[in-house]
């Protein structure tokens, strides 16, 4: 369960959120859409405890992520690409972060079949395509089998089977009851895939709701989508 | 045990990191390459009743002497253990830096400052228990029967071997301490290897005022346990000297320690 509550985060003058609060459930997918620089990123940096947040509390089981007492078993995060240092190999990659969580070496051979890179796993991140980056990131997300998955626009950059493959796998961590919350700026990405959408604009939440919910009397997602951030004083569906 | 476990975080990181290698290696084979050269032309002057020219073939003064080229290897270890987290993937793999993973991978941040700086000191001196005796072995060798041995009971071997592995480690973590402020290698890397290497700018400074003595790597610089005679007169005995340097080392780690648990990562 992750709870959000009225986050704050300014870079100078300007504000990146404004108090900014949404619930990813478990056994449902939610998708934290917004088009780029929107504050979807900058929402998930401050749940994973990587940027600081002015004002709110973002909490995962009732916990900051920094007091996590098993970090990566408890929640498997992505960012963006691989997250991993160009000159290190995906297998050595994942086995220091195996070492961090005190997850036995076994799991890395088996991420790395589970997201289609051992093949890949004794090369150099350096020669790696966006699809590649991605897999591996997610790999390192799955490593420690969390309950909670956490990832920063994972489609991004997968061909159209990498695509229908994270959708499978995303489903069925949600339906096993595990709580999964991925951001998206592509409609098309997460309409059949998410249960819940949290819609932000300019950093404030505009919408949230099922699919149809936001969709309302729109054509589709998508006329929805910019209905509401076009106008960030919009309010459907239980918005902020 | 979570810093245990941050630990071998670090040492796993740090021993599949080429860049960290490559500083073993610019320190081993660099100062057994100055060594043999040194040792090779001392022989010949000697040989050709011209021994002024070189000094005395003695096997540590032979092998002492290349002994603060090693300083490069170490300013790299201790730059690259930060400078590799902040590396940004090419864009078209998606950006990003290992610095996400690793506070993910590990939230205490002050337990990731505290293993890197113990990683740099134990591949540092890991590197001189390497490098030493291989200076000392090359210098033998290439001395030949013109080797003037240590006089017996004498500590010089052991002690410059020491004195030099402690100014390596704390120029590895003041290097350490610089890069977590930086968040980048670039500036330390220039700074620091510009400076041990190619021109000693605090040496130059030492000319402008008596207080560039007190710079870190001037503050150390009697821990090589060079003559008196053969190096720039002046500034501070090996013991307050080398307090000094390790004092500048604690600072920097200390103001990186700071930053890297303030700033958004």
């Amino acid at each position: 369960m992750i709870v959000i509550d009225s986050l704050v985060k300014r870079h100078g003058a300007r504000t990146v959120l404004d108090r900014v609060s949404f619930e990813a459930r478990p056994g449902h997918v939610t998708a934290f859409l917004g088009a780029n620089g929107a504050g979807k990123s900058s929402t998930l940096r401050i749940l994973l405890g990587l940027d600081r947040a002015h004002a709110g509390t973002a909490l995962i089981d009732g916990q900051p992520y920094r007091t996590l007492r098993h970090p990566s078993r408890t929640v498997g995060a992505m960012l963006d690409g691989s997250g991993a240092h160009r000159s290190r190999t995906a297998r050595n990659h994942l086995a220091w972060v195996a070492a961090a969580g005190g997850i036995p070496r076994r799991r890395i051979g088996e991420v790395l079949e589970q997201v289609g890179l051992t093949d890949a796993a004794r090369r150099r991140v350096s020669g790696f395509s966006l699809g590649m980056a991605q897999r591996l990131g997610l790999a390192a997300a799955l490593l420690g089998e969390p309950d909670t998955l956490v990832l920063d626009e994972p489609v991004n950059g997968l061909d159209p089977d990498g695509i229908r493959w994270i959708r499978t796998v995303l489903r069925s961590h949600a339906d096993a009851g595990g709580t999964v919350l991925l951001s998206s700026h592509l409609m098309g990405e997460v309409e059949g895939l998410a249960d819940r959408l949290v819609v932000i604009a300019q950093g404030k939440v505009v919408a949230t709701g099922t699919v149809d919910e936001i969709t309302g009397a729109h054509a589709n997602l998508e006329d929805a989508f910019f209905a509401l951030t076009g106008r960030p004083d919009a309010t459907v569906g239980g918005g902020r | 045990m979570r810093l245990l476990r941050a630990l071998a975080v670090e040492f796993g990181k740090a021993a599949t990191l080429p860049a960290v290698w490559i500083g073993v290696a610019v320190t081993v084979l660099g100062t057994a390459a100055v060594t043999l050269l040194n040792a090779v032309q001392t022989a010949r002057a000697v040989r050709a009743g011209t021994p002024e020219r070189y000094g005395t073939p003695s096997i540590s003064e032979t092998a002492y002497a290349a002994a603060p080229l090693g300083t490069v290897g170490a300013v790299v270890i201790g730059v690259v253990v930060v400078s590799s987290e902040y590396a940004a993937n090419s864009p078209d793999a998606g950006g990003g830096r290992q610095i996400a993973t690793s506070c993910l991978a590990v939230p205490m941040r002050l337990h990731a400052v505290v293993a890197k700086a113990v990683v740099v000191l134990v591949f540092v001196l890991g590197t001189a228990l390497l490098a030493f005796p291989a200076c000392l072995g090359i210098s033998r060798l290439a001395l030949g029967d013109v080797a003037v041995l240590e006089p017996p009971g004498s500590s010089a071997l052991f002690t410059r071997a020491l004195g030099s592995a402690v100014y390596w480690t704390l120029m590895g973590l003041l290097a350490t301490g610089i890069s977590l402020v930086c968040r980048s290698g670039v500036v330390p890397l220039i700074v620091l290897i510009v400076n041990s290497s190619v021109v000693s700018v605090s040496l130059l400074l030492t000319n402008l005022t008596p207080l560039a003595h007190w710079l870190p790597d001037m503050a150390g610089r009697n821990l090589f346990g060079f003559d008196a005679d053969s190096v720039v007169p002046g500034g501070l005995d090996v013991v307050p000297g080398g307090v000094v340097m390790a004092a500048w080392s604690v600072v920097a780690l200390v103001a990186g320690a700071i930053a890297f648990l303030r700033r958004d990562a």
